[in-house]
Formats: C-alpha cells, sequence, structure tokens
C-alpha cells in the first residue's frame, strides 16, 4: 500500500514535469546580439527566437508572475491587481449567475420530469437552446437588458447592462446540465415511493417535499455540480466580451498588452479554481446520496 | 355485508394487440375481522389483485366495492405493507411512520401524534431503533416498519403484498408469529398474499388459491378450522394441517398442469439449396449465380448406390 501512495503523488508529478518540459523546449528565448548599424555604432538588438518565439519560458512566467502571486489582494489600479482579488471578483459573478441558473432551472427540470406533456412541448426548444455558445448568448443579453442601469449615490453605474448581461449569459449557459439531471432524476424516482405517495394520500406539496425532492436530490447535486463547472468555463468568455474586471477580463487585456507571460498566469489560476470547485461540489455531492 | 366484495372483476395490462388479460371473473367477499390469505404462483397476478382493492390500480370490468361503495383510488382506510417494504430511505423509523399518522390524524396535537407513532413502533418491537434510517435495519426490521406504519394509520382493512417473501426462513417465522399476534389483538380485517402454503395455512382463516390460469381465476376458498394461537411446532403434526397443505397444494398443483398449453404452428423451412463451395475459391466465382432455391429445381439428380 506504502508503495501505491508514493505512486501517486510521484506519478503526477513526472507528467508535471514533463509537460513543463516540453513548454521550455518550445518556448522562444531572448537572444541579444550586439552589430554595427550603418552608422558604424554598435547596437545591442534583442530578438526572440525559438519553436514558438513569443511564449515565454516557465521561468519568465515565473518572473513576470511573481508580483500577483506574491501580493495575491493587492490593488494598484482598476486593471493591475493581485490575481487572486481577480479570482474573486470572477468568482462573485460566476456566484451570481450560477445562483439565477439553479433557481430557474431546477424548477424547470421538475416540470420536465412530472409532465409527459411539458417534455413534448419543450423539449425541442431546450434541446436546440442547449448547445449554443456563451460567446452567442452574449450580444443577446446586451440588448434584452440594454435598458438597465442602477446608479448609485455619487451618479456612478453599479449595474449595468453589461453587468445583466453577464448575468444573463452563465444563467443561461450553465442552467442545462440541472434541467437534464433533474428530469431525469424525478423520472427515475422509483414507482414504490409514488404508491406509499399515493396510498397515504399525501397532498400534492407534501408529494414534493417529501418523496420527489429527497428521491431526486442526487440526480440534482449531479446536475449542480456540472452546472457549476459551465458557470466558471462560460466567466472567462464573458469577462473578455464585457471587458469587467476580473481573472479572464485580466487575461484578455494582457493580451492586448503583449503581456503574455500573465497569460499563462491566468489559465493556471483559472484551472486551479475550476478543480477546486468541482472538489467542493463533489464532498457536497456525496453528503447527498440518501439511497 | 361484507366489508369488501368484488364481482366480477377483471384486470388486463396493455394497448390493443399487445394485451395480456391478468385476472378474469374474479368473486371475492371478505367479512370485517377476518384473516384471508391469497395464495398463488409468483407472476400470477397476485399483486394486481391487491391493488385492486389498494386503489392503486382499477378494474377493467367488474365492481370493486368497500362497505358497498366502489374502490376509486388509495387511501388510509386501506393500509398497505409492501413487498420490498418501500420505506422512505430518507427518512428515520419514526418519520417513515409519523408521515402516514401526520396524514391521517391531522387534527391531533403534537403530542398525540408523536404518542400514537411510539405505540405502533413498540408493538413492532423497534422501539431501540426508533432513529434509525432504514439503510441501518435489516431485513426483517424494514419490514415490522412497513408494517407498523400501515397499521398506526388504522386501517379498516391490512392488505399485506407478499411481506414476507423478501426474508430468510427464520426470520420470516419470527413474523408469522408476531404479525399473528398483532392481529389477534386488535382483529383488524387481513389481507395477505403469499406463495408459501404453509404460511397461508398457519395464518388465516380462509386461503383462497388464485389459480395460474390464463388469465388467472380465484378457486376455492379453504376454511382454516384450527384454534388460535396456533403453534408452529405442534401444528406440523395436527392432521387437519397435513390435509389442508395437501389439499392445497394439489390444488395449485392441478391448475398448473391444466395450464400447459400445447402449441401447434406449422414452421416454414427455407426453401435454400446450399451453394457449390468449390467454386467460391477459383475464378468460376464470376459466374455464380447465388443461392438456388428447390423450387426452382427442374431436374434433381440424387445417387443412389445400390
Amino acid at each position: 500500500m506504502k508503495h501505491f501512495k508514493l505512486d501517486s503523488i510521484l506519478l503526477p508529478l513526472a507528467a508535471i514535469l514533463a509537460c513543463g518540459f516540453l513548454w521550455y523546449v518550445i518556448a522562444g528565448r531572448s537572444v541579444t546580439t550586439t552589430k554595427k548599424d550603418d552608422w558604424g555604432d554598435t547596437v545591442k538588438v534583442t530578438k526572440r527566437k525559438g519553436i514558438s518565439a513569443d511564449l515565454p519560458t516557465p521561468a519568465e512566467t515565473w518572473k513576470a508572475s511573481k508580483l500577483y502571486v506574491t501580493d495575491p489582494f493587492a490593488k494598484r489600479g482598476e486593471l493591475d491587481q493581485g490575481i487572486l482579488r481577480f479570482t474573486w471578483m470572477s468568482l462573485v459573478l460566476v456566484a451570481q449567475g450560477y445562483f439565477i441558473a439553479l433557481v430557474v432551472g431546477t424548477p424547470i427540470g421538475f416540470f420536465l420530469g412530472l409532465s409527459k406533456k411539458f417534455t413534448t412541448a419543450f423539449d425541442p426548444i431546450i434541446q436546440v437552446l442547449r448547445p449554443v455558445s456563451p460567446l452567442a448568448w452574449l450580444p443577446l443579453g446586451m440588448i434584452l437588458f440594454s435598458g438597465v442601469k442602477i446608479v448609485n449615490g455619487d451618479g456612478r453605474t453599479t449595474f449595468g447592462a453589461s453587468d445583466a448581461a453577464a448575468l444573463f449569459t452563465i444563467a443561461i449557459c450553465a442552467m442545462w446540465p440541472t434541467v437534464m439531471n433533474t428530469a431525469v432524476g424525478v423520472r427515475a424516482v422509483p414507482q414504490d415511493y409514488l404508491n406509499v405517495a399515493k396510498v397515504l394520500k399525501l397532498s400534492r406539496s407534501k408529494t414534493l417535499w417529501k418523496v420527489l425532492v429527497p428521491a431526486t436530490l442526487p440526480y440534482m447535486f449531479t446536475g449542480f455540480r456540472l452546472s457549476l463547472g459551465i458557470a466558471w468555463l462560460v466567466i472567462v468568455a464573458v469577462e473578455m466580451l464585457t471587458g469587467r474586471p476580473g481573472v479572464g477580463g485580466f487575461l484578455w487585456q494582457q493580451y492586448n498588452a503583449n503581456s503574455y507571460a500573465h497569460i499563462i498566469l491566468c489559465i493556471l489560476t483559472i484551472g486551479v479554481v475550476g478543480y477546486v470547485l468541482d472538489r467542493l461540489m463533489s464532498v457536497v455531492e456525496c453528503k447527498f446520496k440518501t439511497a | 355485508m361484507a366489508l369488501i366484495e368484488i364481482k366480477q372483476a377483471s384486470k388486463g395490462f396493455g394497448t390493443e394487440g399487445a394485451r395480456t388479460e391478468v385476472l378474469k371473473g374474479i368473486n371475492l367477499f371478505v367479512q370485517e375481522g377476518e384473516f384471508i390469505v391469497i395464495i398463488g404462483y409468483s407472476g400470477s397476478g397476485k399483486t394486481t389483485l391487491v391493488n385492486l382493492i389498494s386503489g392503486l390500480g382499477r378494474a377493467d370490468s367488474g365492481d370493486v366495492l368497500m362497505d358497498g361503495r366502489a374502490i376509486t383510488g388509495p387511501g388510509p382506510d386501506r393500509g398497505l405493507v409492501f413487498q420490498n417494504y418501500s420505506l422512505l430511505p430518507w427518512l428515520n423509523v419514526t418519520e417513515n411512520i409519523a408521515l402516514a399518522v401526520d396524514e391521517v390524524f391531522p387534527d391531533w396535537t403534537k403530542g398525540q401524534r408523536a404518542e400514537h407513532v411510539a405505540k405502533y413502533i413498540a408493538m413492532v418491537k423497534l422501539s431501540p431503533a426508533a432513529h434509525k434510517l432504514p439503510r441501518e435495519l435489516s431485513g426483517g426490521m424494514r419490514q415490522r416498519v412497513s408494517v407498523a406504519r400501515a397499521l398506526a394509520m388504522t386501517p379498516r382493512v391490512l392488505l399485506l403484498d407478499e411481506p414476507l417473501s423478501a426474508l430468510d426462513a427464520l426470520t420470516r417465522a419470527t413474523l408469522q408469529d408476531e404479525i399473528s399476534d398483532i392481529w389477534l389483538k386488535n382483529k383488524t380485517t387481513v389481507i395477505w398474499v403469499t406463495n408459501d402454503p404453509d404460511e397461508a395455512i398457519l395464518l388465516a382463516d380462509r386461503v383462497i388459491p388464485l389459480l395460474p390460469t390464463s388469465p388467472a381465476t380465484l378457486g376455492e376458498a379453504l376454511t382454516v378450522d384450527i384454534e388460535r394461537p396456533r403453534d408452529r411446532k405442534a401444528i406440523n403434526h395436527d392432521p387437519r394441517f397435513k390435509k389442508l397443505r395437501a389439499q392445497l397444494i394439489n390444488t395449485l398443483l392441478d391448475a398448473k398442469g391444466k395450464n400447459k398449453v400445447k402449441s401447434s404452428r406449422k414452421l416454414v423451412l427455407p426453401d435454400i439449396l446450399p451453394e457449390d463451395l468449390t467454386k467460391v475459391n477459383t475464378l468460376q466465382f464470376l459466374n455464380r449465380r447465388g443461392p438456388k432455391r428447390r423450387n426452382e429445381l427442374k431436374l434433381e439428380e440424387v445417387e443412389v448406390t445400390a
């Protein structure tokens, strides 16, 4: 068993090192040469060479990112903040959009699971809307909520059309796994439980809360977990398009600023945060595995 | 008047074309306070029959009456004990029973209801496990909870659909004795469905076989005139028990034997002749014309060695 445990640390580590090495090999590096220009002065010329000349090496990435990682909550300016501060902003937005997705998606899932007619009526619409990319939803959200504007005391807009569109996009993209899984869960409720409800003559609301919801919970939480993954996936696209500060916005802005090392920092951050969220949700999911 | 009357009821499943008739011409009269056991092979429609009485299913034709009124749906006056317990796994023993009690006695105070629940948990000897979840209980204990849940609704009829068939023989014996004791105390009308002849005779006032004809019908009822309480050990040597048992098993076996369907169907064999495979692996395959049919042959040569 000891051997096995060591493996589970060593093997991933080896894989990470291998990927790092691959990255190092294809990354470009700065080469400085001195040469005489047309006037005979010696000038230093710095050029980047390599398989992918503009890709920074791991060392360069770390050097450029150090400030953001070691001081993760710093605020040096609206668009120059510590990486975790950006992450936090993104997480807040994701949480809001995700909440809307669950509140809207779960009842839709229940209707789909309970009523055959509802399913027949709405299934085509759902199947068509489900694969639409967040990049496509966002402009529609901008149009839909173009009139939204909440102004605070100082006359600054605290919640504008782009915020509403961002929430709309996250919610509508993240909603589908919850909808589908809830529907499947409701259909999978054993007939025995429903018979119990019938024999006891439970009222509709009691059947829902005492029988259907608890029996569906495991499925619902699987949906919730997948939804959270998608919500986090969508955030980058949303922040890029709306220019909101956040980890995705930072990524896009640093790309435009030719600061490529920060892109890699952002990607790694997004990946790690996504992984942590998924783990957290699966812990919650396990708690609700009742049946 | 009988408490439950079933007159010429029939029930089938499926739509036109793919329809199977399960029950036909069912007549059953159950008096108040009677212990009826319906016995039959598995798959012969016992659960369908119970569902007609519980109201989970409706008869296609005929009448199913309780107190002279047609049964249109399930209700708390008919307590149902399911074969697979059907306890809600997210509620503990007390909550499972309370769910039923709260529904049936909404005007009682909380204290009254809690007391009522505790009384029935004690009746099935589960007080120490009152706060356990179903998954922490053994099969026998789960079925006791299910019985307690049905009894706690103080139903006029207790319907038990193969309540003990998922249990091992020893647990089954214990539970038979316990349920029969409980019945002796409060004399609720019981309709018990089983596939075990010993169980049937041990428990019943009347045993009614469900004959595995297709569709199934009820056979002649056997009255069990052995006095209660019946002792499991002594009854094995009772000549009346032996006679009833033999009678019951004969009825069921005879019905099964008569029911064997002889099928006579003309099978049409394929009218095709094997291909000459020696041609397949040579260039002659270009001249192949596929398999021949016997009716295409004008002349068939048969070599006969004399």
